[in-house]
């Protein structure tokens, strides 16, 4: 079952094309990452599917429902922003967005302590939001955008600004929901956090899908399996090399990635390099960022 | 039903913010009594030298409390109240978080105005118990008077909406704002300096200040014991005021809706 279907959705702002023809499903109970860079029509998306701008052409439906005020009801949002009352409680704010959705009666009090259990802060119900941590915080605005039970949750970058640890267990959180069944669209500047977390990626361009698919699918964009990074003073002649071994050659930062067609083993390699000096070699299987990188210089 | 728990729920969270902040709902009691007492004693005072027979403390604080109240109590909780709590929500972006939820425009709208008509319940009832207290014993209608002070709330809301969405982007500009305005307007409406000392061209131009109606109004019914006929001019002044600043406070916020509907 299809739980977002966006279909030829284009938007401008002026004569300023920022989605053009953009096509894309989300299936129930899976998670997909919308990935691009700044600019790139991530948050335009997100707003139409909000309702709180009108796309120009194409059809948007949400649990084959066509977008509207209706469909704010299906729609749960945790914005990059943490947008929360400082001088409420997390049980008060909580209380207030639920009233918000309508929510009210004998059966509020029971869903306000199962979303900040869900959350794990059910400790918490009565701080101040504003005594919370960053990584609380972000779990409050989590449960608020949960509070009237969402089909779709729209994690707009939901670690972006959290140290380590907040962010495991923000990845960890976002599997459970989609493990209690929510289908999640999350957009993330963060190519690891996509890879993690996301059944399906998008990479948007441009206001355009340039790609999309299961990493696994991602992976057969580009001819390599397995990436090899080097750093020599003798950078010449170890691209000749690779070139005569036809292995394509990118740049790193500093680090010069050779794609091999083909994992080898590492004695291999450095006999293939033989004669060449090598400050440091390292092996790396075919990430989503080399799969971004590529897709967006090409694309 | 959807409207009712909406606003409900707006003005609720209003309040009980306001109450979580002791230190401002304290500052809030204190400033409308120091100003009671204060225009009290002065006009106990100047009485002495321009009446012939001097007021009694109790009998000032009767004339000073309408002006206090419209004044001092009601243009800065209502109006510099309802200019920061949309300053504020602009400001930490919670307006985009309302606008991912189903609340209605009217809804919000309505709550702000209904939570800052409560405090200024609560103030009309500081300002008056304090004056009885020390001696002030009221006249007129309590129905007329109460209307005035509901005109004045919704004035002051309605240009409190029309300054915090269109002039204010920052909580310091509030201050600023309440500064550049409302103080001169303060003072040409009598809530500091009584209108009857003015000289003849600022008593003129009193007439266009809604502050000198809010206050000459409420004087004369709960001062001097007047009914609506005889502050018929300020009273609709009033209602004509009231009606178009809550229809343009609703055009601004609309307006401000426009361009804040964004993620």
């Amino acid at each position: 079952m299809t739980m977002l279907h966006l279909d030829r959705v284009s938007k401008a702002y002026g004569k300023r094309p920022v989605l053009q023809d953009l096509s894309l499903s989300v299936a129930a109970g899976e998670i997909y990452g919308l990935l691009g860079p700044n600019g790139a029509g991530k948050t335009t998306t997100l707003n139409i599917l909000c309702n709180l701008l009108k796309a120009d052409r194409g059809t948007i439906r949400i649990n084959d429902q066509p977008v509207s005020e209706r469909t704010k009801l299906l729609i749960g949002v945790a914005p990059q922003e943490t947008l929360i009352y400082r001088y409420l409680t997390c049980q008060e704010n909580l209380q207030f967005f639920a009233n918000l959705y309508g929510l009210r009666g004998r059966s509020l009090p029971s869903r306000l302590q199962t979303c900040l259990a869900a959350v794990g802060l059910s400790d918490r119900a009565t701080s101040l939001a504003e005594t919370l941590s960053g990584g609380m915080q972000r779990r409050l605005s989590l449960a608020i955008a949960l509070i009237h039970q969402p089909k779709l949750l729209i994690l707009d970058e939901p670690t972006t600004g959290l140290d380590l640890e907040a962010r495991f267990e923000m990845w960890e959180l976002i599997r459970q929901l989609q493990r209690d069944g929510i289908t999640i669209l999350l957009t993330t500047h963060l190519l690891d956090e996509a890879e993690r977390l996301c059944d399906r990626i998008g990479l948007l361009k441009q206001g355009q899908l340039i790609a999309a698919g299961s990493l696994a699918e991602l992976r057969q964009l580009i001819p390599a399996q397995e990436i090899v990074l080097v750093q020599t003073t003798q950078e010449e002649q170890a691209i000749a090399r690779a070139t005569e071994l036809n292995y394509p050659h990118h740049r790193y930062g500093n680090d010069l990635a050779f794609w091999l067609p083909a994992p080898l083993e590492l004695k291999e390699i450095l006999a293939q390099f033989d004669g060449i000096p090598l400050d440091s070699i390292a092996r790396q299987p075919v990430r989503l960022e080399h799969i971004y990188l590529e897709v967006m210089r090409s694309g | 039903m959807k409207y009712w728990t909406e606003t409900i729920a707006i003005a609720r969270r209003i309040l009980t913010e306001l109450l979580r902040r002791k230190r401002s709902l304290i500052f809030w009691a204190i400033f409308p009594i120091a100003v009671l007492i204060l225009n009290g004693l002065i006009f106990a005072e100047r009485s002495k030298t321009a009446l012939p027979e001097p007021l009694t403390l109790g009998q000032a604080l009767q004339r000073a409390a309408p002006a206090t109240l419209v004044g001092a109590a009601l243009f800065f909780s209502c109006l510099g109240g309802s200019v920061a709590t949309v300053v504020s929500e602009r400001e930490q972006h919670t307006l985009k978080r309302l606008f991912l939820s189903p609340l209605s425009g009217v809804s919000y709208f309505l709550g702000i105005g209904l939570a800052h008509s409560a405090i200024a319940v609560g103030q009309t009832l500081l300002v008056g118990l304090t004056a009885y207290g020390l001696g002030a014993r009221f006249q007129g209608s309590i129905g007329l008077a109460a209307i005035v002070i509901l005109l004045s709330i919704l004035s002051y809301v309605g240009v409190g909406f029309i300054l915090g969405t269109q002039l204010a982007r920052r909580t310091e500009d509030v201050n600023t704002l309440v500064a550049a305005f409302g103080v001169p307007l303060l003072i040409l409406g009598g809530a500091f300096v009584p209108a009857f000392i003015f000289p003849k061209v600022l008593l003129d131009l009193a007439q266009y200040n809604p502050i000198f109606h809010m206050n000459e109004a409420l004087t004369k019914i709960v001062d001097e014991g007047n009914g609506l006929a005889e502050i018929g001019a300020h009273f609709w002044f009033l209602v004509v005021f009231a009606i178009a600043m809550i229809a343009a406070g609703w055009l601004s916020y609309r307006r401000m809706l426009q361009v804040e509907r964004r993620l």
